[in-house]
């Protein structure tokens, strides 16, 4: 099974996206194990103690990798319907 | 004998060695999609995975691959386990004939021993949650049984909705949804944010496992799911009412989280490894707010792998893809003998037919286009014979090799209906569609060089018999 690759320090920037600023929403219950993170720009999320090319913007594949022009060009679905007239 | 709760279908499994606990401690990622990634490559008899050492978690117990094999799937219908796919899908038919039986209200639901509201929910405090493929967005929900009812039709129990959509986790109590336009939860959330509302919904997790087939059935729109059930497991649905929505939700589910799909907000989801064997996501989707989860004490979450076909999603909308299909073609063109909708989620679909005429089998092939189902899938349609079982593949290969001519038998319709996570289509939500005319020409179409079709003989089917019993 696959080993434990618990990160000591911080990450600092999105694998997905680059952005550097990223909540920390959960730590594991057991303690020292793993944090989950998520970045306000892409909203990825992932947890510390995932592989490299899950976590480390270096190991990220590129064609996962998110701009800011990909979320402002996002396709809505479904489209908004127009409201009834009352 | 009906299972009411998720347990005591993990219990059934075990008996049966069809459920494998893993009790070495494995790493949330990649192991637990992993390990189910490859239970599904151990074929058509692949057990179940019990996961409850898993790193990091103090008390998290997943179950995978639950109805993933046909095997599993044959349990979960009450029929022994090697029971074959054909036999299933007729079983399935007799057993939809005896819809609908009403679902039975009933007290004291499972999941109202612990709950917990507003500020102080996380989800993740109570759903031990796992990556599945390397490119998702993130964390997601991908079996649960999400009920909804129509805003503009609220008392109807028939258009209210239990569907299985992709759920994203984006926060301690903020989900993402995909509700498809073409789905019944599309439907609803369309007509709440035509009237500037929100969307009630509950989100049941960790069913009993006819509850997770009926959500992932086709039905139509004003079809319950759980008068389905009912008729599926031989005995009502156990339903009960949720506490803060009043929603009808399983009276067995291990978790029952509650909010609403917020109306006229869309922010970016995914993407997420999809049924087809491809990502699918970077778009903007609903969001949901959490209002209280209810939930057993130790609950199960229940998880499906999905990724290169075949996986746990393909057994588990294979027989139901099919099913309601037949009835629709039956119901036009009795001579329709048996349909074959289990690939891809009947993206492509084997008609079996007689031939009422010359050209009757292109016109089968047009209606499985029209059927509710074929809005959204059906991008190859194959019609064959009468005598060849669309779920022998190679018999349909022998058809195709033989019954079909190019050059008027392949019929292309373009710019067709299609859902939008189908990856050939032209753009998202169109796309060209193909029926193959792949049955033997019937008078008046004289074409091809057909004469005498060699049949079985008429004394193979003893001889079977006999060799099947002297192998035995």
């Amino acid at each position: 099974m696959t080993t434990k690759t618990t990160k000591k320090t911080a990450p600092t920037e999105c694998p997905r996206c680059g952005h550097d600023k990223l909540d920390l929403i959960h730590t594991s219950p057991v303690a020292g194990v793993w944090e989950i993170y998520h970045c306000q720009q892409c909203l990825y999320s992932w947890r510390t103690s995932e592989p490299a090319r899950r976590t480390q913007r270096d190991a990220y594949p590129d064609s996962f990798k998110m701009t800011i022009e990909d979320i402002r060009n996002a396709v809505e679905l479904p489209v908004i319907p127009p409201l009834r007239k009352s | 004998m009906a299972y009411d709760d998720l347990r005591s279908f993990l219990d059934a499994l075990d008996k049966e060695n069809q459920l494998l606990r893993i009790t070495e401690e494995v790493m949330p990622e990649p192991d637990v999609a992993a390990a189910a990634n490859a239970a599904s490559r151990l074929g058509e008899a692949a057990p179940a995975l019990y996961f409850d050492n898993v790193a990091g978690f103090d008390n998290a117990r997943i179950a995978m691959n639950v109805h993933g094999s046909w095997a599993n799937h044959a349990l979960a219908l009450d029929l022994p386990k090697t029971t074959g796919t054909k036999e299933q899908v007729a079983e399935f038919i007799n057993r939809w004939a005896k819809f609908p039986v009403e679902p039975e209200w009933r007290d004291n639901p499972l999941w109202a021993q612990n709950s917990v509201e507003g500020e102080d929910i996380n989800i993740f405090d109570i759903l031990p949650l796992v990556r599945l493929n390397d490119g998702d967005g993130g964390f997601y929900i991908d079996k649960a049984g999400i009920v909804s009812k129509d805003p503009d039709d609220p008392e109807n129990s028939g258009k209210q909705n239990v569907g299985i959509y992709r759920i994203e986790v984006k926060g301690p109590r903020k989900l993402a949804i995909q509700p498809g336009p073409v789905h019944d939860i599309g439907l609803h959330l369309r007509k709440a944010e035509e009237r500037g509302e929100d969307l009630p919904i509950a989100i049941t997790l960790g069913n009993d496992p006819v509850i997770s087939i009926v959500a992932s059935t086709p039905m139509e729109y004003d079809q319950n799911e759980y008068e389905m059930a009912g008729a599926l497991r031989g005995a009502p649905a156990p339903i009960a009412k949720a506490p803060l929505t009043g929603l009808p939700v399983p009276w067995g589910s291990e978790v029952v989280i509650e909010g609403v799909i917020e109306g006229r907000k869309r922010e970016v989801e995914g993407p997420f490894g999809e049924f087809t064997g491809h990502y699918s996501g970077g778009r903007n989707m609903p969001v949901i707010r959490i209002d209280k989860i209810s939930y057993r004490t130790d609950p199960i979450f229940e998880h499906l792998y999905l990724g290169m076909p075949w996986t746990e999603i393909d057994y588990l909308m294979a027989p139901n893809t099919c099913v309601p299909l037949y009835q629709q073609l039956k119901k036009d063109f009795p001579e329709v003998q048996a349909v074959n909708a289990m690939y891809t989620h009947g993206l492509v679909i084997i008609v079996s037919t007689e031939k009422r005429y010359g050209g009757f089998a292109k016109a089968v092939g047009m209606r499985v286009l029209t059927t509710p189902h074929g809005l959204g899938y059906a991008a190859t349609v194959i019609v064959v014979d009468e005598d060849v079982d669309p779920f022998n593949l190679p018999q349909v290969m022998w058809a195709l090799s033989t019954k079909m001519n190019p050059s008027d038998d392949l019929i292309v319709v373009p710019h067709l209906s299609l859902m939008e996570l189908a990856p050939q289509s032209d753009n998202p939500g169109t796309g060209a569609k193909l029926i193959i005319d792949a049955t033997t020409p019937a008078k008046p179409d004289n074409r091809g060089n057909y004469g005498n079709q060699v049949r079985d003989l008429p004394e193979m089917g003893e001889w079977l018999t006999k060799l099947q019993q002297l192998a035995k």
